[in-house]
């Protein structure tokens, strides 16, 4: 497997991958390998049903909703993911480090950056991609995490009362700036971040 | 890079930058000493991240408490958080005492039967290993390490010249000492954290509904906890918000307070007489004749006591129900008032206890009388004679000595015997009143005539405040009870150990989540003010004992001085002596008077500084919640101004045309009146709405929260429920789908 995996990922690949993500040259062997090992088609590819194989994703209840930020918008539900798609959407998990913040300003946002973690987040709520959370998809959310222990009036009243709080320019809706606002507090950085071993 | 090409560096520069920092770059002279120093911090930063899991991986019964407080929340958790403290505080007692008195004794100290104290007497020598007499702490239990008679009064003992009854003294007191200072260390731990809270009261719902749920979760027992501690946190919330919008009629609730205050001080006065009545009555009869009283006269103080232990609590919190608190007040109120209660429990105890001392103490001093009486006539007789002064020892077998009473060691017993009644009554409580309870509700359930698990009985509820102070009165016990035996903190390590198992088991298995689950308050201060009181109510009889009352002449570490103190004033004589002065200088009333006038400046002036910063403090807080309000007004406000309003507002810099900052819950009231619409539901101002009487959606409001999320479907499944027309929509039109 080990040397099989090195010869289909080429280096140019690799460098393109590094410039794009940011992620070190083991970083992205290591995640190959990973990405290898949950294609069960080997057709250099994930489905949806490769995720959900994943024991840990299986039994989250917010799981679809993660195996759904993996697919590109705008695909069917037969679409698959391929390992550029891979790196870029976990690119968003890698932590911030300081030297970072001295590159090139004219680059555009690396994808790691506070506004692209709070982004993947927020787009995890927003279903239909509109660029705001309303209050059914806050439904949604809501009775995926509490099932029937909570009458459906109160967790109305629940979704009702979080739009009041985060809205600010009144569409009854949550826009991607007011998502902002409402975390301004959370340290994002710092919670969205997973140590991939170098 | 950057930098070298833009600062135009010349040659020689260069030459010395690349030198020193060629080791990083992998080539030249420092190359092996650089990798080795990464290598070696990489390696520290690895041993010191495993170290940090190891230590939380030690703390003890972690996942326990956790899946309690996602099943009951976060107030019953405060349960177990405190019992697991006061495990904490017990061990580092008994480190104390084991290692520094019982330890000692046992290895460098004389062995069993070679000293009268050490020997069970001759005429309790027969039933000495019965198992009645061992439960009651009498034969062999009473006469070893586990009680304070056992210790022999030798300066010093063994190889190491260790001064026992000096250590024991110093071990006594120490434990009240270290037990202060770690109680309020934590207080004050507590009333830190308890400032931060801030404003997370500005997006509470928003929080809980994006960040409660933990990605990282990949055990499915985990995930089971964790959803139902979302649901709980949910509930909490709502409660929470309950009590904020509830009507305040001030003037009946305030009448009603007070008559709920004034019941249950007829209440606490009745009760108080009745022990004081009861006593009295069982001290006359204790004079009489043993076998006329029946068992009811013989045992008049206990039965009082458990029936008022029984009936008044319960009576306590139906009249608080006049009051309408907060969940979190009522817990503290019904604390307060069982406290008041259980004091009149303890000044029984004490007071049995001390007319039991006073007694001994007449018993010992005659059979001190008789002992010296007949000492002087064995040596009147042997050297009349023998006609010699040089008189050998009495030769009697230890076990055949005279002995008085010992008061201090029957001190010991009955705080023992006490522990144990209470370790019993405790989980024979919990066996029948809740696991009896919970079998016959869950079996019988199938045929009775109503509905056991909704109606009457029903599976029972944890009892916070009774637990509560059962723990911290049970620490009192053992604080007072552990100068006089030694071996009652190693029993209460063992009672707290085998309490956690079995309460964790017990709420878990037999006990249903409160109807109205309350978030406990941030700081856990009110049960270390409980403790802190308590602590001070079992230092002084000690004290005073230590202080005032004189050793048995006969058994223990003192024995034979005149005070317990005594001990201190000796190993000060063998001191050097300008020890002796200094320590003589110290106590001088003079001095000590002007230190405590010090210490009372110094409070009253740090008291009245950290007045002035909270008070800052909140005029911060009110400044910013102002400018957020403000700036969000602005912002709603200026949608719909026009053009040419905009133009004015833009020409006068004082802005006197905006209307004055309204509150901000009415503007979003005018822009939430669409969302409030649910049909037949009574809106009130702040557009939310929270009936109080809207239980859970299942038929049974009383079931357990264990209910899992749904089975996902197999692989392939659509993702989530179809976003058709939901129960949520009860509004005039749909949204627009876009």
């Amino acid at each position: 497997m080990g040397s099989r995996a090195s010869t289909l990922l080429r280096e140019e690949e690799i460098e393109e991958i590094k410039k794009e993500t940011g992620f070190s040259h083991s970083q992205i062997t290591r995640l190959y390998s990973r990405f290898t090992s949950l294609d069960k088609g080997e057709n250099g590819t994930l489905s949806r049903e490769d995720f959900q194989r994943i024991p840990e994703l299986a039994i989250n209840p917010l799981g679809d909703r993660i195996i759904n930020a993996f697919f590109p918008e705008g695909l069917d539900r037969e679409d698959q993911v391929n390992f550029r798609g891979f790196m870029r959407t976990l690119a968003h998990f890698r932590p911030i480090e300081d030297n970072e913040k001295n590159k090139d300003p004219t680059a555009s946002e690396p994808l790691n950056s506070r506004t692209n973690k709070l982004l993947f987040a927020f787009r995890l709520y927003d279903l239909d991609r509109d660029d705001k959370i309303s209050r059914d998809e806050l439904l949604q959310v809501l009775r995926m995490m509490v099932g029937v222990n909570i009458s459906d009036e109160q967790l109305g009243s629940i979704a009702d009362r979080t739009i009041q709080e985060a809205d600010q320019n009144g569409d009854n809706s949550i826009s991607f700036n007011e998502f902002i606002k409402v975390l301004e507090k959370v340290d994002v950085e710092q919670k969205m971040s997973i140590r991939f071993l170098h | 890079m950057g930098h070298l090409l833009f600062t135009g560096w010349n040659c020689r520069e260069c030459q010395t930058f690349v030198e020193k920092f060629e080791g990083a770059l992998g080539k030249g002279k420092g190359r092996k000493l650089y990798a080795y120093k990464v290598m070696m911090a990489k390696k520290m930063i690895k041993f010191n991240r495993d170290f940090e899991n190891f230590k939380t991986a030690c703390i003890p019964w972690e996942r326990k408490i956790k899946e309690v407080e996602s099943h009951f929340g976060s107030s019953v958790a405060s349960y177990f958080l405190f019992l697991r403290w006061m495990f904490g505080l017990n061990m580092v007692l008994f480190g104390f005492m084991f290692g520094l008195v019982v330890l000692p004794e046992v290895l460098m100290g004389l062995p069993y039967g070679s000293i009268p104290r050490k020997v069970v007497p001759r005429a309790e020598q027969a039933n000495a290993m019965d198992y009645s007499v061992l439960l009651d702490f009498g034969g062999y239990c009473q006469y070893s390490i586990l009680f304070y008679g056992y210790y022999n009064d030798a300066r010093t003992i063994g190889v190491f010249k260790f001064r026992l009854p000096l250590s024991y003294l110093l071990v006594g007191v120490g434990i009240f000492g270290y037990s202060l200072m770690v109680v309020i260390r934590m207080m004050a731990r507590n009333s830190n954290e308890g400032g931060d809270g801030g404003d997370e009261g500005q997006f509470t719902f928003s929080f809980k509904m994006f960040t409660s749920w933990d990605y990282l979760i990949g055990n499915p027992e985990t995930a089971d906890n964790k959803f139902a501690s979302v649901t709980t946190s949910f509930k909490e919330s709502i409660v929470d918000e309950q009590e904020n919008q509830k009507d305040e009629n001030i003037h009946l609730r305030r009448f009603l307070r007070v008559l709920a205050n004034f019941l249950i001080l007829c209440c606490l006065g009745g009760s108080g007489f009745l022990i004081y009545y009861v006593v009295k009555q069982s001290q006359d009869n204790a004079k009489k004749d043993q076998d006329e009283l029946t068992w009811f006269q013989k045992n008049e103080v206990d039965v009082v006591m458990s029936l008022l232990g029984l009936v008044c609590p319960p009576l306590f919190e139906t009249i608080a129900e006049l009051e309408e608190y907060h969940p979190r007040v009522a817990l503290k109120w019904q604390l307060g008032r069982i406290f008041a209660l259980f004091l009149g429990n303890l000044y029984t105890f004490l007071f049995a206890l001390f007319d039991e001392v006073n007694e001994k103490l007449e018993e010992e001093k005659s059979i001190k009388n008789a002992t010296m009486w007949s000492l002087k006539e064995y040596y009147a007789n042997y050297s009349s004679y023998h006609n010699t002064t040089d008189v050998p020892p009495l030769d009697i077998a230890p076990a055949d000595v005279v002995r008085g009473p010992c008061w201090e060691t029957t001190v010991g017993v009955e705080f023992m015997k006490l522990t144990v009644n209470d370790i019993e009554v405790t989980y024979i409580t919990i066996l029948i009143g809740d696991f009896l309870r919970a079998v016959i509700v869950r079996f019988l359930n199938y045929c009775w005539c109503w509905d056991l698990e909704a109606g009457f009985p029903s599976y029972g509820e944890f009892d916070i405040s009774g637990n509560v102070l059962g723990l911290i009165f049970n620490q009192g016990m053992i604080w007072m009870g552990a100068f006089f035996s030694p071996g009652l903190v190693g029993l209460n390590i063992l009672r707290l150990i085998s309490s956690m198992y079995f309460q964790c088991w017990a709420v878990m298995a037999t006990n249903v989540p409160h109807e109205r689950v309350f978030k406990a308050s941030k700081s856990n201060n009110f049960y270390m003010g409980l403790l802190l009181l308590v602590l001070f109510l079992s230092l002084l009889p000690v004290i005073y004992i230590i202080m005032t009352m004189p050793p048995s002449f006969d058994c223990g570490p003192f024995s034979g001085r005149e005070k317990m103190y005594d001990v201190i004033l000796e190993t000060l004589e063998e001191l050097p002596t300008f020890i002796g002065n200094i320590v003589g200088y110290a106590t001088n009333p003079g001095l000590i008077l002007s230190a405590v006038l010090l210490m009372v400046l110094a409070i009253y002036y740090l008291n009245v500084t950290s007045k002035n910063y909270e008070n800052a403090n909140l005029e911060l807080r009110k400044k910013m919640q102002m400018a957020r309000d403000e700036e969000k007004n602005r912002r709603n406000n200026k949608e719909t101004t026009n053009q040419a309003m905009q133009y004015l507002e833009d020409l006068l810099p004082n802005r006197s045309l905006i209307p004055p900052p309204v509150i901000t819950e009415e503007s979003a009231l005018s822009k939430s009146s669409k969302v409030a619409k649910h049909p037949g539901a009574a809106a009130n101002g702040k557009g939310v709405n929270l009936q109080k009487d809207v239980s859970l959606a299942s038929p049974n409001p009383r079931a357990a929260v264990t209910r899992p999320p749904g089975p996902r479907g197999p692989p392939g499944h659509a993702r989530g429920p179809p976003p058709g027309p939901g129960r949520g929509r009860g509004r005039g039109a749909p949204p627009p789908r876009r």
